[in-house]
């Protein structure tokens, strides 16, 4: 087990800087010299080359290449143009609020997929399975970004059910209870990961379906019903068990999906995330952000993998012994 | 709409159902199982339909639609006018015909999209083959380059180099969407090309002194074909929601070139407003994608009888 | 949850729950603020703030917040006259004299403080003329202050100004465009470093609002300092929301998540703020106007001539293609007027009607065109002379729907007489650097005019003038400028600006296009509301929400 851990592990982290490699190798195929910073002002040629040699950039590539890891290591990933501060510091503000957004829709994601899946298989090929089936279809093949668009419209601006931006209310929040506290950040949370999430959930109800149905057409469930159990205890005891393994796979594939829905989610919703940070951050030509952001990005997929690997091998024996 | 395009609309419309229909024969007759397994999906019907539909107004765009979708018709007057006889669609804040830009936008977007996976499915096609066949070291590389692929989120890449080379041009633009979404096919085409290479077939073409690539090409990969027309239709719709998202990021199509999402985009503002500007683009794309999965879920079926999912 | 939470608990245990929860709600709902000096107001900010330093940022929105961080000697008075001192109202300085004609001595109030403690000195003032002036920090402002020669402290609370030469508008230029900045904490800041240091981000100020905090991309927040020896400010808290554009501002106006935004511009805005019942219109003389500036030199290049825009018969005959009243029509349907020359409606005097602006007349457009050589050779739809098609990029910001619609109606109207136009939206922060760097061909502009025309014409179309992006170069223009800003009364200034405007509009280096109504809506709660058109934040320190108006949000808070 914990060899194939560390072999997870490893080839984790060579992914990881198989990205970081792509990155430096993109900053210097762009034109020109994008990450010289304070380039806002028409410089003195002087100064230009100056600030070269002070970056390095007029070093061999190696040697730039050794300097950018080293920078990393530190946690230096440059200069804002747009926000004239440390990138790092913009992202550490932004990771949060979008790990919680992709949380929370990852949660809505897996919990309505599930359950919807299971419903349908339930009543498989019956009225309420086809419209199910059509209206998975519907959300799964909508466009994220106008989804959120229309939900902001009717519960934003025509019910007022929902604030229509930001992550907490400007004023009041320092100064409520926990409780609302809690209550006012839900109600900031709830538009943009129900846009996230119901797409999401369409999809992964689609693929819940066809597992579980597989698996109720399989050997043992033909045994459990040959013993006489009702057809709903076969489907949740037995099927379900089986059934829900592949969908611990699709975590792997939910992270990269959710992140980029995120872009566009955040940028409607004014979610000051990484998804708007990135957004943002191509507006401004702000190269050094736009870099970092898929450099995070990548970690955060290559994170969620592994831990969908992780749960996969804790719930499946047979993962287990294989490797 | 002039009385020549409403014409050509019901032309469009007649059209459609005799390609339909003249397929359902076909598929009856001919072509055995798979045919009439495809046309049993409840969806599959009505998908291929709206494909059909929406690929013959695209390619006849000029006669469907009354103006021309860059054509300002009168800026004071005619501006955001809701859906009429007149324009079915309404006209937008800068009095265009919405529906003519739908029209017009058709070609991009569907451009866009098919072109886009075809060159995908092509590049994934051909690094997953090469990779399943020649195993060992050739694969171990091609699948760390498509692990790292997979690793970046794709609307990431693309911004960055959008980011980095400045707006692009819409061939460019096919080549990057096409260039960023091979990795998931390769996988696909790669485990197919893996358990065909072990088949009798393949070893009695080695054995009459096929090299490799032939074998590949002209053996392995129409059998793996099952697997890349099911990818290539569900695929076709995801390209099409990411140029979406990057025209209404406005990093995808440069106005004034019509393309759904752009002029998603171009009626956000006046969504309480101006409704139709935005919901009909947006429909549009849903309907086109509904009908790209509903097919690839038929297709699915149709040509895998071992997965009974309908 | 709580249902779980109340069986696993126990009946008694959940009666505790539910009261203590009552209790924490409603401990905030007692006391909290209730006098004259309570209330927070959430002010819309369009686009991202850059930097609250003053000299190195000539962004509005900026300007609206660093107003309330940092004072000026003195400032203009409601009259918004600009001429002699009559009307203008003392800030730091209590007092002031004419030594000699070109000689202006101010007194600083004793009573001012930096808001960390020591006193406001003459050195401060003296420290600020030398940061607006220095080369390195290249403020936007310091064109404004080219007449004074030299600012001296005399003793700790008197300071000198030295002037070059007499004009009627000296005291305006000594004391409107500059802030005082404290000397003790900017001092050991390396002048190459002031746009990105970290002052810029967390100021400390002599005004009449501190700053608290900045959240990035969020809000910017400033509170009110209740020793602020002018008069304690009413409102306690003020707010900058960071939105992206107008429409958003509206949505969240109209939701009550913000309550006030400085201009509605366009009449749907308008209506859905008036159809609301907590908000107030207040429309104010429009000091903001638009046109689409040409970059006469090489894209990136300046010292080449632009292959397009260095021939002003081209220019002219862009003009005379567009239709600006129809656009100007279509996208304010009326809350906006078209002027003869780049100037707002707060200068009415300058709007002469008979100025040789070129009218719409898309044959004449046609005919000079190919008077000058572009000819469509191709058969492409676009002219061309020597190679050169005539197409161009026109860059706008991405957070003016305004201005973003007029590049899409210009683009059409231009293609209909040979001439392709592509669009190119950024961030307007991206697209003040390159404008500055010369990158550009055109752009669209948007300025806010100062109360005189002295400042602001100079800056923008004077040889080397600061805002002057697509480096218009005319010497017969700079002499008719210069004479103009030194006439001695209004009809001397106004024949002097007509001969300047003349210039301006036979060189024709922009192409003018909209003068704005401002309306701005603020809610309803709040009173005294009083908007000076140059600068409509100058004076919110004035505004008060009454004690029986404050709602939970003015009453919460420290």
């Amino acid at each position: 087990m914990t060899a194939w851990l560390l072999r997870r592990l490893a080839a984790a982290l060579a992914i990881v800087f198989a990205v970081v490699t792509l990155c430096f190798a993109v900053i210097h195929l762009a034109p020109g010299t994008p990450f010289l910073p304070g380039q806002d002002r028409p410089m003195d040629p002087a100064v230009v080359e100056r600030l070269r040699s002070r970056f390095g950039l007029d070093q061999p590539l190696p040697v730039q290449y050794a300097r950018y890891l080293g920078a990393l290591a530190h946690g230096d990933l440059g200069e804002s143009f747009s926000q004239r501060r440390p990138v790092a510091d913009a992202i550490a503000g932004a990771l949060p609020n979008t790990l919680l957004l992709t949380g929370t829709a990852l949660a809505i994601d897996f919990l309505l997929g599930v359950v919807i899946g299971v419903v349908q298989a339930a009543r498989a090929r019956r009225r309420l399975d086809m419209a199910l089936t059509n209206a998975t279809l519907f959300f799964y093949s909508l466009p994220t970004f106008w989804l959120g668009l229309v939900l902001l419209l009717v519960f934003g601006q025509w019910l007022h059910w929902f604030p229509v931006g930001g992550v907490t209310d400007l004023i009041l929040y320092d100064s409520m209870p926990l409780g609302l506290r809690l209550l006012d950040r839900l109600r900031h949370l709830a538009l943009p990961a129900l846009t996230l999430g119901l797409v999401g959930a369409a999809g992964t109800a689609r693929y819940q379906r066809a597992a579980l149905l597989e698996a109720l057409g399989e050997d043992y469930a033909r045994t459990a019903r040959a013993k006489g159990l009702a057809e709903p205890r076969v489907l949740v005891d037995h099927a379900l068990r089986n059934a829900l393994l592949p969908i611990v796979t699709l975590l792997g594939v939910a992270l990269p999906f959710l992140l980029t829905g995120a872009v566009v989610v955040e940028t409607v919703f004014t979610w000051p995330g990484l998804g708007k940070l990135a957004a943002d951050a191509i507006a401004g030509r702000d190269y050094p952000l736009v870099i970092a952001t898929t450099l995070l990005s990548s970690v955060l997929v290559v994170l969620g993998s592994l831990l969908a690997d992780l749960l996969t091998a804790a719930a499946d024996p047979r993962v287990r012994l294989r490797a | 709409m002039t009385p020549a395009t409403w014409l050509a609309l019901v032309a469009a419309v007649l059209w459609t159902t005799a390609c339909v229909a003249w397929l359902r024969r076909r598929a009856g007759r001919a072509s055995g199982d798979a045919g009439r397994r495809f046309f049993r999906h409840p969806m599959a019907t009505p998908g291929l339909a709206v494909l059909v539909f929406f690929a013959t107004i695209a390619l006849a765009a000029p006669l469907l639609a009354p103006y021309p979708p860059r054509l300002q018709l009168d800026i004071v007057q005619l501006q955001n006018l809701p859906p009429s006889w007149l324009h079915p669609f309404g006209t937008d804040l800068y009095s265009r015909d919405v529906w003519s830009r739908l029209v017009y936008g058709a070609r991009v977007s569907l451009g866009i999209g098919t072109l886009g996976m075809l060159l995908a499915v092509t590049l994934g096609a051909l690094v997953g083959a090469t990779a399943g066949y020649f195993r060992r070291s050739v694969d171990a590389v091609l699948m760390r380059l498509v692990d790292v692929g997979l690793a970046v989120p794709r609307i990431f890449v693309v911004l960055v180099v959008i980011a980095l080379w400045d707006r692009l041009a819409v061939l460019p633009l096919v080549l990057l969407l096409g260039c960023t979404g091979w990795f998931p096919t390769s996988r696909l085409v790669r485990a197919e090309v893996l358990s065909l290479r072990e088949r009798p077939f393949t070893d009695a073409a080695r054995a009459l002194g096929a090299g490799p690539w032939r074998v590949i090409f002209r053996h392995v990969l129409p059998n793996a074909a099952a697997p890349l027309i099911v990818s290539t239709a569900l695929g076709i719709g995801n390209m099409m929601l990411l140029e979406a998202a990057l025209s209404f990021l406005g990093v995808g199509v440069q106005p004034p070139r019509p393309s759904w999402g752009n002029m998603i985009a171009d009626g956000r503002e006046q969504l309480a407003t101006a409704l139709w500007t935005s919901l009909f683009p947006g429909l549009a794309i849903a309907v086109v994608v509904m009908a790209l999965n509903a097919v690839g879920d038929g297709a699915r079926d149709a040509l895998d009888p071992r997965r009974e999912t309908a | 949850m709580l249902t779980a939470l109340l069986r696993t608990a126990g009946r008694r245990s959940a009666v505790v729950i539910a009261a203590l929860s009552l209790g924490f709600t409603a401990c905030t709902r007692r006391g909290g603020c209730r006098g004259e000096y309570c209330g927070a107001v959430v002010i819309a900010g369009i686009g991202q703030p850059t930097s609250l330093l003053p000299p190195v940022t000539d962004q509005s929105l900026d300007r609206d917040i660093y107003d309330q961080i940092f004072l000026k000697l003195a400032d203009v008075g409601p009259n918004g006259n600009t001429i002699g001192e009559a009307g203008f109202e003392p800030q730091l300085a209590r007092s002031w004299e004419w030594s000699d004609p070109l000689t202006l001595t101010f007194h600083l109030d004793p009573r001012a403080r930096w808001q960390d403690g020591p006193p406001v000195s003459a050195a401060d003032v003296a420290f600020s003329f030398d940061a607006y002036t220095d080369t390195v920090i290249n403020s936007p402002y310091s064109a404004g202050l080219r007449h004074i020669a030299s600012v001296t402290a005399t003793d700790s609370l008197s300071v000198t100004f030295r002037f070059r030469d007499r004009y009627p508008e000296m005291f305006y230029d000594a004391v409107y465009q500059m802030r005082v900045l404290p000397a003790h904490l900017l001092q050991s800041v390396p002048r190459d470093q002031w746009s990105t240091t970290a002052f810029g981000r967390a100021p400390v100020g002599n005004g009449p609002y501190r700053f608290v905090r900045w959240q990035p991309g969020e809000s910017i927040e400033l509170a009110a300092d209740s020793t602020f020896f002018l008069g304690r400010p009413h409102i306690r808290r003020l707010v900058w929301r960071v939105v992206s554009d107008i429409p958003t501002a509206v949505t969240q106006l109209v939701a009550g998540e913000v309550d006030a935004l400085q201009v509605l511009i366009t009449p749907p805005n308008i209506e859905r703020a008036r159809a609301v019942d907590h908000l107030t219109l207040y429309p104010y003389a429009g000091t903001a106007y638009g046109f689409l500036g040409f970059n006469l030199r090489a894209n990136g290049d300046p010292g080449r001539p632009h292959p397009i825009f260095a021939d002003p018969d081209v220019r002219r005959a862009l003009i005379f293609a567009t239709d600006r009243e129809r656009m100007v029509q279509s996208v304010f349907a009326g809350a906006a007027k078209l002027p003869p020359a780049p100037i707002s409606q707060v200068w009415s005097w300058l709007w002469f009607p008979d100025l040789p602006v070129p009218p719409y007349d898309t044959a004449q457009a046609g005919r000079l065109l190919e008077r000058r050589g572009w000819r469509d050779t191709d058969g492409d739809g676009i002219r061309d002379r020597h190679g050169q098609k005539l197409a161009f990029r026109v860059a706008a910001p991405t957070t003016s729907a305004v201005r973003m619609q007029y590049a899409t109606l210009l683009q059409e109207q231009l293609r209909q007489v040979g001439v392709e136009v592509q669009i190119e939206g950024m961030d307007p922060a991206a697209l003040q650097e390159r404008m500055r760097a010369g990158q550009f061909d055109a752009a669209l502009e948007s300025w806010v005019t100062d109360p005189t025309p002295s400042s602001g014409m100079p800056q923008l179309w004077r040889r080397g003038g600061s805002s002057n992006f697509g480096r218009y170069d005319n010497p017969v223009f700079d002499r008719q400028v210069d004479q103009a800003a030194k006439a001695a009364t209004q009809q001397q200034a106004t024949a002097a600006w007509r001969a300047a405007l003349q210039t301006l509009a036979q060189d024709a280096p922009a192409m003018v296009l909209y003068a704005l109504d401002n309306v701005a809506a603020i809610d309803r709660r709040v009173a005294d509301v009083r908007i000076r058109p140059d600068s409509w934040a100058a004076l919110i320190r004035t505004w008060r929400i009454p004690p029986d108006r404050l709602t939970e949000r003015d009453r919460l808070g420290r």
